[in-house]
């Protein structure tokens, strides 16, 4: 049922993950598959626990129980180093649902990517990834300055520097005016299809789900659904995770 | 006016300003990125609890003020992680309790008001070759720290989550980053005294702030405005004949004022 059929290798494997703050479990025994060099969209009502599974993904929040693999290799095993990006480990790519800073602050876009750069790693490639989401112009403005659209761009650009395999885009879309989300979502497509990035997304768009993933994962604490969007996303499904208003855009104000 | 450059205490002063000034100000771009202004005025205090130990004792209170800060920046840094107190009143706390231990053991010295006058206000001008010495081993351990992980320190200040996702071990930078924060403040007494040492950490980046447009500017625009404001404020005193330490920050000051009111009407223009 996964996509991590013979042909493409599993990038993410989850097995019997739990998590809880103080005693409330927000996740509740989860186990699922991800293939390498798929789109899945992560789709459930709010509070459903999407942000939370991926931030404990990414080792962000303390799980209590289960274990998360990247490619086959334990995730959370520890990767911290000083220096950051060890060769050993896998480091995926992240983009928050919010990101808040100092609007203040003197930093240009290209020096805010450069802080994501691997050491040894060409500065030109700030460059070559500002352009990938058409960002480049915007090279020596202050980020502070930008747009909350073009600072979701950059967030993009700063999580793909490094050149992840995976990448974990939470409601990365916020914020992003109609015409540009359409284009962002081709920017996914072009980067899962082009550079093979396995791309994990939250969102609350049934027609993006359809349209752009491989795979979707229905989340409401425990694992609803896992499947080819077109089979799953049924009426009576979707009814089944959200409820009655089905089809109207959510949009999370946390 | 090179005449002030002919005596050794002041060249003494120069030299130790100098040094202070390029740390702090270095410093002090992160210090108020992370809004750490108050952990930096908060240790300033706490040191002359180490200061008083130091006299009391007859060891070297500048070294054993440094280890008293060490101490209490880790203190700092984990109860900030353990428990659910926030900062400030952590800070506060400490603060607070470590001056007031300081000021309780200075009382046991007899003519003990002359010392504390000292350390409260800074004394540049009676620095010693000894403590020169002391002042540049610790900043040459504190800049290479600033420099070597220059680019981590930065990606925790601006963005935490992203650097853990990346793999940088922000918890041990951080904790790094407390230390080398303490030992650059309780240098910093030497100069300005534990009232006025913070503003050499907060007013060169600050100034800088509201000038530059990038980050690497915003660095070497706060160091040089740092050694700008020790040497006028120097040259000032021993022209006024003024408390050095006074005229030092009372001249940042001054400038900081005068780069907001030309930025605000530079802006409105």
């Amino acid at each position: 049922m996964s996509s991590s059929n013979k042909k493409n290798p599993t990038a993410i494997e989850i097995k019997n993950l739990t998590v809880a703050y103080d005693k409330e479990k927000i996740l509740d025994n989860l186990s699922f598959n991800i293939g390498a060099e798929t789109i899945t969209a992560l789709i459930g009502p709010n509070g459903a626990g999407k942000t939370t599974l991926i931030r404990a993904i990414l080792g962000l929040i303390p799980i209590q129980k289960g274990s998360i693999k990247f490619f086959n290799r334990d995730a959370l095993q520890k990767c911290n180093h000083l220096k950051g990006h060890h060769i050993d480990c896998f480091h995926p790519g992240y983009v928050p649902q919010r990101y808040s800073f100092d609007k203040t602050f003197p930093i240009t876009v290209r020096e805010f990517l450069g802080l994501a750069l691997l050491s040894g790693q060409d500065a030109s490639k700030i460059d070559k990834t500002l352009k990938e989401v058409g960002m480049l112009k915007n090279k020596d403005r202050l980020l502070g300055q930008l747009s909350g659209g073009q600072v979701q761009r950059v967030l993009i650009a700063k999580a793909l520097v490094a050149e992840p395999k995976i990448l974990f885009l939470d409601e990365a879309a916020f914020g992003i005016d109609i015409a540009g989300e359409k284009t962002f979502y081709e920017l996914i497509k072009h980067l899962n299809k082009k550079q093979g990035i396995t791309c994990i997304l939250v969102s609350h768009e049934i027609d993006v789900v359809f349209k752009y993933a491989d795979q979707v994962i229905c989340l409401n604490k425990k694992m609803i659904c896992q499947g080819v969007p077109k089979k799953l996303l049924t009426p009576k499904t979707l009814t089944e995770i959200y409820g009655k208003e089905i089809g109207l855009y959510e949009h999370k104000y946390k | 006016m090179l005449e002030i450059l002919q005596y050794p205490f002041m060249q003494r002063a120069i030299i130790g300003g100098l040094i202070l000034g390029l740390m702090l100000a270095f410093m002090g771009v992160f210090v108020i990125l992370r809004r750490m202004a108050f952990f930096g005025d908060g240790v300033a205090h706490a040191s002359l609890a180490g200061i008083a130990i130091g006299i009391l004792t007859s060891y070297n209170p500048l070294i054993v003020a440094i280890a008293f800060s060490i101490v209490l920046a880790i203190l700092i840094f984990y109860l900030e992680r353990k428990t659910t107190l926030s900062s400030d009143v952590i800070i506060g706390i400490f603060f607070t309790a470590s001056m007031a231990l300081g000021i309780v053991l200075m009382s046991l010295k007899s003519g003990y008001q002359p010392e504390l006058i000292s350390f409260l206000f800074g004394n540049i001008l009676a620095i010693q070759v000894s403590e020169l010495i002391i002042m540049s081993v610790f900043a040459i351990m504190v800049l290479s720290f600033l420099i070597y992980f220059y680019r981590q320190i930065t990606f925790i200040a601006l963005d935490r989550e992203g650097a853990k996702v990346a793999g940088i071990n922000t918890g041990i930078l951080d904790l790094i980053f407390y230390i080398a924060l303490a030992i650059a403040v309780v240098l910093g007494v030497k100069i300005l005294g534990i009232v006025l040492v913070s503003a050499l950490l907060i007013i060169p980046a600050s100034i800088g702030k509201l000038l530059v447009s990038s980050f690497k500017a915003l660095i070497i625009t706060s160091i040089v405005l740092a050694e700008i404001t020790i040497l006028g404020g120097l040259l000032l005193s021993y022209t006024l004949d003024l408390p050095a330490g006074g005229m030092i920050v009372l001249f940042g000051a001054a400038l900081f004022f005068i780069a907001l009111f030309t930025n605000k009407y530079l802006r409105l223009k």
